[in-house]
């Protein structure tokens, strides 16, 4: 078994740390982790991309996923969504998504606009088996008063749906060791999140 | 990641390959760290500086690479195991003192963490390929491929140093440094910290005549030695089927090993883990009898040329395969070396990577681009406007090493080259030297303690002409991860500390000195404009708290920052160009609504610098009342 996951979004989101959360989950059942963060330069207000791999050991060595070999991709951020087509393909790429666009400062200089999200979800439909949509920010914001809640709730959204190969237990035991700060407040995100994921039906 | 690197020996957890480092360090009982952060070594220290005082060891993060070598140096001539780690270019900063510490021998375990970074993630100055150092100074270099190697390769480099009184090169690569794995904790050995300088001229008196010779022979002895003993324990063959065999290191490795999964083709891999000295012993006995070999290296063919070299006498029909199918340039992961494979292999894995990214990049084509921006907030972004305001387009930038290199990008493009750190100084000096144009050299706080001291000494020095100096103070190291500099006021054991002021240092090294807040436009402008008129050495400091850190600290604090407003849209249009398009924070976004152009600052992005409402028409931005704050 081998399951390849991406997560993407802008700098300063908190994307790596929802990254560490599933690796630590599939630590603790006893998977063989292996994956991938970008640090530095990129951090400020870019993208950044984050790898993660769990199963067998004996197939998985190589920290990076290969092009068009992800099978799940969350975004964080729309935009980041359509680059991370480079890892997805048709047959075998689910794609779940934040619909709350960061808008590049290079939208108002090079005067190109942020697409509208019809035209990002038709972009990235040639890329992926299956795309789901939430406004997680809002939720977060409706639910919890703080934007910095919505990385949580989808994933939530993403386990609920049964889109990650892990227990649910697992995840809410990597939320505790890894933000044991906010434990509470995230917990409450995870399954709030859970609970759509498991209820709801497709907003696409 | 960094809570679990001191869990219970035999637990599996989770680690970036430098947290493993880390580990590794403390399980083979490191007594001193000292460091200078760079990316992709930054999180070793990063990892070691939070838990130094719980595990006992010294820590120190040092003004710059050479002064962190020489410090672990003076404690592992007393007998105390030492770390440093650095990226390629702090080698090349420490280098001056790590070639003749070679030379010389340890005593105490002493191991130099080096990470190059290929693809230069983190880095802008070259593609460097550190394995030549060692080549160059005669130190030998194992490299691990994986983040559980990371942790073991370490405690052995100790052990290694040790036993043969040598510094040990620890090398990884980008992706070995910041990918993560499983790895399996061993027994943590309590740090030994003190020592004793023992006097022993014989060792240490490389001026007499002829030690320096005898010293380079025990050297070249030393090297024979460890390849007869290490390269059975770091070099291995993982067997397979055929006469085609692969030859590899480093991260490499694990691309090969899953490369050849998908091709489902069973070769044999030789695994060096040891990479100087490079054993001719195991590669003869690898590559003898077999048709073709190929390398499989990042960066410089290192390893290929020294199979070519020893095929000469084993095996002389070898074919060997390296950099004429996989590239030089740039780093590896699975799909650049795929094609080398299918080339050499004549087999398709049935990937069609030229049409599918064909197809990417026709998804992407009309979408903004996303490059690395100054944080909202920042106050480099308010120095860089304040800058452009009284010294225009055609000023000369001299650029630095630091976050604000970020400045290449639009709308200010005001780094017309980096280079180096601390080189905005010398190079801005000679163009001002010969050009009758006014130069502005950038440089952030920590690189100027760094390495812009000698350049700013030098333009006294020469009384020449002069660049006007701007030092971007923004009170930490920013770029790497918020490490204390000199002037923080904080050392890396977390001890308060008298703060070396920018301004004292720079008046006593001769140059005429202002000192600006860097939030507020009115005073960064008023001694812009007063350093302008004046020759020779002048330095402003603009000072303001990187925001990032601000930010955090005041999250900790549960305190939130003050949010601003645009209170009146019509107000805010006489200025809202120069706004979005020469200050351009991301929290200050332009939005149609019903065919009309709106402006807004999106609450989750402003960070309360305030700098958007001084530079705004009066009355246009305000602080936001927020019922629900303290």
């Amino acid at each position: 078994m081998k399951f390849d996951l991406m997560s993407t979004g802008v700098g300063g989101e908190g994307v790596l740390t929802i990254g560490v959360i599933i690796a630590r989950a599939a630590n603790l059942e006893g998977y063989y982790v292996r994956g991938l963060q970008l640090h530095g330069l990129a951090q400020r207000g870019g993208t950044i991309p984050t790898f993660v791999r769990f199963g067998d050991e004996k197939e998985i060595s190589s920290p990076g996923i290969m092009q068009a070999n992800a099978d799940l991709i969350l975004a964080f951020e729309p935009l980041e969504a359509v680059r991370a087509t480079f890892y997805a393909r048709k047959e075998k790429t689910t794609f779940v998504i934040n619909n709350h666009p960061y808008i590049p400062i290079y939208a108002n200089l090079n005067n190109i606009p942020y697409p509208s999200l019809d035209k990002i979800l038709k972009k990235i439909k040639p890329f992926a088996k299956d795309i789901h949509v939430f406004d997680t920010n809002n939720l977060a914001k409706k639910e919890f008063g703080d934007v910095i809640f919505g990385n949580t709730i989808l994933l939530g959204i993403a386990v609920g749906k049964g889109l990650i190969p892990l227990k649910e237990e697992s995840l809410r035991e990597s939320i505790k060791i890894t933000v044991p700060k906010g434990v509470e407040s995230n917990l409450k995100a995870f399954d709030f999140g859970l609970n759509i994921g498991k209820s709801h039906t497709r907003v696409e | 990641m960094g809570i679990e690197i001191l869990e219970k020996p035999g637990k599996k957890v989770v680690l970036l390959g430098n947290e493993a480092i880390a580990r590794g360090s403390i399980e083979a009982g490191v007594g001193v760290v000292a460091c200078y952060p760079g990316t992709p070594s930054s999180e070793v220290p990063l990892a070691l500086s939070g838990v130094a005082k719980e595990v006992g060891f010294y820590f120190e993060y040092s003004a710059n690479e050479k002064v962190a070598v020489e410090t672990a140096t003076g404690a592992a001539w007393s007998g105390v195991r030492s770390l440093t780690a650095m990226k390629h270019y702090g080698l090349n900063v420490a280098s001056d003192s790590v070639l003749p510490i070679a030379y010389l021998g340890v005593k105490g375990g002493l191991v130099l963490m080096v990470a190059d970074d290929p693809q230069g993630w983190s880095s802008v100055q070259s593609e460097q390929d550190s394995r030549y150092f060692a080549k160059m100074g005669k130190i030998p270099m194992i490299e691990p491929t994986n983040p559980q190697e990371c942790l073991d390769y370490t405690k052995l480099a100790f052990d290694m140093s040790e036993e043969f009184e040598l510094p040990i090169f620890l090398r990884t690569t980008t992706k070995t440094s910041h990918s993560i794995g499983t790895v399996k904790l061993g027994k943590i050995k309590p740090p030994k910290i003190k020592g004793f300088f023992k006097k022993d001229p014989a060792r240490f008196n490389s001026i007499q005549r002829p030690n320096l010779q005898i010293f380079h022979e025990k050297l070249i002895k030393k090297l024979e030695n460890i390849e007869k003993k290490y390269s059975s324990k770091l070099n291995v063959v993982f067997k397979g089927k055929g006469d085609i065999g692969i030859i590899t290191s480093g991260v490499s490795f694990g691309y090969v090993k899953e490369v050849l999964q998908m091709f489902h083709a069973d070769l044999p891999i030789a695994k060096l883990g040891l990479t100087f000295p490079l054993s001719e012993r195991f590669v003869s006995d690898f590559i003898r009898g077999k048709k073709k070999v190929i390398v499989v290296e990042e960066l410089e063919p290192i390893l290929e040329d020294f199979v070519r070299q020893t095929a000469k006498d084993v095996n002389s029909d070898l074919i060997i395969h390296g950099k004429d199918v996989f590239p030089t340039v740039g780093e590896y992961n699975l799909e650049t070396i795929i094609p080398g494979f299918e080339k050499i292999l004549s087999k398709r894995i049935g990937i069609d990577f030229k049409k599918h990214k064909k197809n990417v990049d026709n998804a992407l084509k009309d979408l903004p681009p996303r490059k690395p921006v100054f944080c909202p907030g920042c106050p480099h972004r308010s120095t860089f406007y304040a800058v452009k305001k009284v010294f225009g387009e055609n000023t000369v930038y001299s650029g630095d090493i630091g976050c604000y290199a970020l400045g290449i990008f639009e709308p200010f493009k005001m780094q017309d080259f980096v280079v180096s750190m601390g080189a905005s100084l010398g190079i801005g000096h000679g163009i001002s030297e010969v050009s009758d144009q006014d130069v502005v050299a950038f440089i952030g706080d920590s690189t100027f303690f760094h390495a812009g001291m000698a350049g700013l000494v030098n333009l006294k020095f020469n009384n020449g002409k002069s660049p006007l100096v701007v030092v971007l103070d923004n009170n930490i190291t920013a770029m790497t991860g918020h490490q204390p500099n000199p002037g923080t006021g904080i050392t890396g054991m977390g001890k308060k500390v008298d703060p070396v002021k920018i301004e004292d240092v720079a008046k006593s090294l001769g140059a005429e000195v202002r000192v600006a807040n860097s939030f507020n436009q009115k005073q960064l402008i008023d001694a812009l404009n007063e350093l302008k008129k004046m020759k020779g050495p002048r330095v402003l400091v603009s000072r303001g708290e990187c925001r990032l850190l601000t930010k955090r600290l005041m999250y900790k604090r549960g305190v939130k920052l003050p949010v601003f407003e645009i209170v009146n849209q019509k107000n805010f249009e006489g200025n809202a160009n120069d706004v979005l398009n020469n200050f351009s924070c991301p929290g200050v976004i332009k939005e149609k609504e019903n065919g009309k152009t709106i402006y807004k600052i999106d609450q989750n992005m402003c960070w309360g610098c305030s700098v958007c409402m001084q530079i705004s028409p009066e009355g246009s931005i305000k602080p936001k009342r927020d019922e629900n704050e303290v």
